[in-house]
């Protein structure tokens, strides 16, 4: 499909036109962080650097209702009675503005969430309601490493239409058939004498990122420091065991279910859970199978660069997004943590 | 020597007797620096001291308890110290305090707005070159030079102790007292300002963007429930997992509460925020109550007990005979 | 169009029957409201089930009812943390909601034609028990049984009710254990590893299923290689953390295993060849 372009004064009109149909979320700065909020033509959204939190939350939301319970009693001789009631059906949206890595999230989601076992109505209904129209990165910051793990600054993959930046505005492709009707918006243009421009930019962003090292080893490496706590212990040291690196990461999925409610009425309510946290793996009888930060951040890089991969045809689960490292409070850098660990495999 | 050199000296001297003595190296980028944990001399060769060591490493020593640990200091990391050690959270035998004079530090959040407003990359630091009175930040190609007073922590605006106050090794000539500056209170003079339902939507309002990854308790020093925290306890269930604004705010304000003349204002909760939510005002407010109810402050007197912790039939300050 | 199918929305049961097995085992009999949903509910032994009750939350237990009497779905629980206890105040005709069945069963189809050794300890027979009365109700299929249950003292045991037919049966083999001498106890007295021994079943041609405390279980394991049975005819199932009970939420997991879909039963083969993390 040919490619359409786009002014940059154009993008605000478009932006109306899709918010009068739909969801449509767009990075904007609050208080110093930049998040995706719902558009507002009297806010002007933040297209430039990566938002501090990634669109992690228009599909899978810090807190979702799984069901409502309401118990009650009937009939004479007061029996109880317990309804329940699910609504999985999501709103249609479109996240506006995410750069690849935020988009490309979901593609470690999907694997898991869309399986053939346990498709999670939840999330496949978010999903298949949600179109992302990615921005291609024109720039790379220190703690991008997309290409360490298959992606890269142009990386198409989980997005539905990619822009590029150019002179003057944005190469519009559609990249998934679901993008494809967008192109037909009156407000875009032909993008044919754009088309160089930004591959130009694709491979310029990409050249900027240099080589990435080898981690091919890194599943196996990994497992093979699995009893060696002396190398967690020092990999973990300076980690404080907070959930930002987990919460901020656009491809850490994990959650807690909790019944949340006064006794008659309430609801189960799912919620992002971290497992940097002591209490996520914890047992009743007092046992917890991961005691100290060393083996929840030993699970963390391995769920990332070992199991996952291990389970899923070598995908890394991680999109190299750099969030965990660069909203770290104390910078802890998993990128070191793999190398640390690869090259203690080669040694 | 430079006091760098002379400190690392001394470290090195000490490490033997110690499991680990913990300061900061550099880190990922140029503008990063990050706690490091000496266990060798080849760790100790990698210490650093300057505008960068943001962290406050009293953080780790609770969770140490019972192993004999060295620290690297600032005189405010040093008040965290003196109040675990009011507090009998940690051991005084098993805590060896390094410290030297401390110029300030600076607040990575100013920095980065200040390379924004210039037009540079805030996520490209190749260099950083500070001399007290400036910080120039090279990135991209391009320098920029940020007075101190600019993008210095809040704390250090209003800084008593640039030295600690208390320490086993001190190397070098005490740091002078920095000269108050009035926008070190900036946030509670904006805050004090508001009317009350200005400062509630000035609240709602930031605490929207949290995202409960309980940074602010984890890098705070004092915050020394963390594994039981009522925040994800079922028992007391005072919490819900909800992701409301209410949640949120609820629990910042347990957090203040429960610091409240304890917290010694390092300021960690809010540095650590990956958010940029201003949690320290919250505090500040009751450490403000507390001081003017008890005239007390908190980690600067190892002898002394925190008020809240104690019992007096009658206050000084609170007459309530009187009423 | 019909609802896609949800695992999270349990389904609505009531509770029958409570059974106080010891001062903190209680026994719960449910059945599911839907009774077409009930006569369709189908499970192997040693699948698990995610038993709640609206405002309390879930907790996971494995279904310790045979799938041979599906006059009710059975559960015990231990008090232990905060939902179980909620759980034990819940009363016949109160409400609860069931996720079932989960994870893995054991491997009857394999076990046929074998000897059988079922080895537990405390409330780790409610994952035997549902094999056992399996393999009883299709006594022709196995081999020899036998049956050792032991607990801390006789107050403990439970499953009491059936301890006399399990016990007087001649198609099998009983043998019940306690750690000290009690009053009026007429069986055996000792751990149930060193009664293990003396027992001593022959590995040949036969699998051992094993359950209880962790303790209870590593010298179990090493009284069953003392004995000679391979890694892969000994059989136990893990109990771990879950929320989601269907391989996503993450806190199960040792390695790549997630112990509620690849579990909760595992050969000793399997568990040695997974990651050091129980």
């Amino acid at each position: 499909m040919a490619a359409k372009y786009i002014s940059r004064e154009k993008l605000p009109e478009w932006l109306k036109a899709l918010a009068a149909e739909r969801r449509v979320l767009v990075p904007v700065e609050e208080g110093g962080s930049v998040v995706f909020r719902a558009y507002d033509p009297a806010k002007t959204p933040v297209f430039g650097s990566d938002a501090t939190a990634p669109p992690k939350g228009s599909i899978f939301p810090a807190s979702q209702e799984l069901f409502s319970f309401a118990c009650g009693k009937e009939g004479e001789d007061v029996k109880p009675t317990l309804t329940l009631e699910a609504h999985t059906e999501a709103q249609p949206t479109v996240v506006f503005g995410s750069k690849p890595c935020g988009a490309r999230g979901f593609l470690i989601f999907d694997r898991v969430y869309m399986g053939k076992k346990y498709p999670d109505p939840y999330y496949i209904a978010a999903r298949e309601a949600t179109v992302f129209v990615t921005m291609a990165c024109d720039t790379v910051e220190n703690t991008c490493f997309c290409h360490w793990v298959g992606s890269g600054p142009a990386d198409a993959a989980g997005s539905d239409l990619l822009l590029t930046p150019v002179a003057g505005g944005y190469l519009v492709e559609a990249v998934s058939d679901k993008g494809a009707p967008f192109l037909d918006s009156p407000v875009l243009t032909d993008g044919s004498a754009k088309t160089a421009e930004a591959e130009a930019v694709k491979t310029k962003t990409r050249e900027a990122l240099g080589e990435a090292p080898d981690i091919a080893n890194a599943p196996a490496a990994l497992l093979e420091r699995f009893d060696d706590m002396e190398f967690w212990r020092d990999q973990s040291d300076k980690c404080i065991s907070c959930g930002a690196c987990t919460y901020l990461c656009p491809t850490c999925y994990c959650f807690s279910i909790t019944d949340e409610g006064s006794g008659l009425a309430g609801k189960r309510l799912r919620s992002w859970d971290a497992c940097m946290h002591f209490q996520f793996t914890l047992e009743a009888s007092g046992h917890n199978p991961r005691p100290t930060k060393a083996h929840r951040l030993k699970n963390r890089v391995g769920h990332k660069f070992s199991y996952y991969p291990t389970l899923h045809d070598g995908l890394i689960a991680c999109c190299g997004c750099g969030r965990c490292v660069k909203s770290c409070p104390v910078s802890v850098d998993i990128r070191e943590i793999v190398q640390n660990a690869v090259a203690k495999a080669k040694a | 020597m430079s006091r760098l050199e002379e400190l690392k000296t001394r470290i090195k001297e000490a490490l033997p007797g110690l499991e680990c003595v913990i300061g900061w190296q550099k880190g990922y980028d140029a503008l990063h620096n990050t706690p490091l944990f000496m266990r060798s001399d080849a760790d100790v060769d990698k210490l650093e001291w300057g505008a960068l060591n943001v962290h406050n490493p009293a953080v780790y020593l609770p969770t140490m308890a019972g192993k004999k640990v060295g620290v690297v200091v600032k005189g405010c990391d040093s008040r965290s110290v003196v109040e675990l050690l009011q507090e009998k959270l940690i051991d005084r035998d098993n805590v060896v305090i390094f410290s030297t004079g401390c110029d300030g530090v600076v607040d990575l959040s100013k920095v980065k707005a200040k390379l924004v407003a210039a037009g540079v990359s805030a996520g490209n630091a190749e260099k950083v070159v500070t001399d007290g009175k400036t910080v120039a930040v090279t990135a991209g190609g391009q320098t920029v030079a940020m007075a101190m007073a600019d993008v210095a922590a809040d704390k250090c605006l209003r800084c008593q102790f640039p030295n600690a106050v208390l320490a086993d090794v001190f190397v070098g000539d005490p740091a002078p007292q920095p000269t108050a500056s009035p926008s070190g209170n900036a946030d509670l003079d904006a805050l004090d300002a508001m009317s009350v339902a200005d400062r509630m939507a000035f609240w709602r309002y930031h605490m929207d963007r949290c995202i409960r990854c309980y940074a602010c308790r984890n890098a705070c020093p004092m915050c020394v429930c963390r594994d039981h925290c009522i925040a994800q306890s079922r028992e007391p269930h005072w919490l819900s997992q909800d992701d409301s604004t209410t949640e949120k705010l609820m629990f910042q304000v347990v957090h203040a509460m429960h610091l409240a003349g304890r917290c010694t204002e390092c300021g960690e909760c809010q540095r650590a925020c990956p958010m940029d939510i201003p949690v320290l005002a919250l505090k500040k407010h009751l450490n403000r109550t507390i001081h003017d109810l008890f005239d007390y402050q908190a980690g600067v007197d190892v002898a002394a007990i925190p008020p809240l912790l104690q019992f007096k039939l009658e206050e000084d300050n609170i007459k309530e005979r009187g009423w | 169009m019909t609802d896609p199918f949800n695992p999270y929305l349990p389904e609505v049961a009531t509770i029958l029957e409570t059974v106080q097995e010891t001062h903190n085992i209680m026994t719960f009999r449910v059945r599911f409201d839907d009774e077409a949903k009930m006569a369709a509910f189908k499970f192997g032994p040693g699948q698990v089930g995610q038993l709640s009750a609206p405002g309390i939350g879930e907790s996971t237990f494995v279904i310790n009812s045979p799938p041979t009497r599906m006059d009710y779905l059975q559960f015990s629980v231990m008090r232990t943390g905060e939902v179980t206890s909620k759980l034990h105040n819940l009363v016949a005709g109160d409400k609860v909601g069931v996720r079932a069945p989960l994870g893995k069963p054991f491997p009857v189809e394999d076990m046929k034609g074998k000897d059988i050794v079922f080895v537990g300890g405390g409330i780790g027979m409610a994952p035997l028990r549902t094999l056992f009365l399996y393999m009883l109700d299709n006594r022709a299929d196995f081999g020899k049984i036998r049956l050792l249950y032991g607990a801390r003292s006789p107050l403990d045991m439970a499953f009491s009710a059936e301890l006399p037919e399990w016990t007087s049966r001649k198609d099998i083999e009983t043998t019940l254990t306690i750690d000290r001498e009690a009053d009026g106890w007429e069986h055996k007295v000792g751990l149930i590893p060193n009664v293990l021994l003396e027992m001593a079943p022959s590995a040949e041609n036969c699998v051992a299923i094993t359950c209880g405390p962790p303790i209870m279980i590593k010298f179990t394991l090493e009284a069953l290689k003392k004995l000679n049975f391979p890694d892969e005819q000994i059989l136990t199932t893990l109990e771990k953390r879950m929320k989601c009970g269907i391989g996503i939420c993450g806190r199960c997991n040792i390695g790549t295993s997630y112990v509620c879909v690849d579990g909760p039963v595992y050969t000793y083969a399997q568990l040695k060849a997974l990651p050091n993390e129980l």
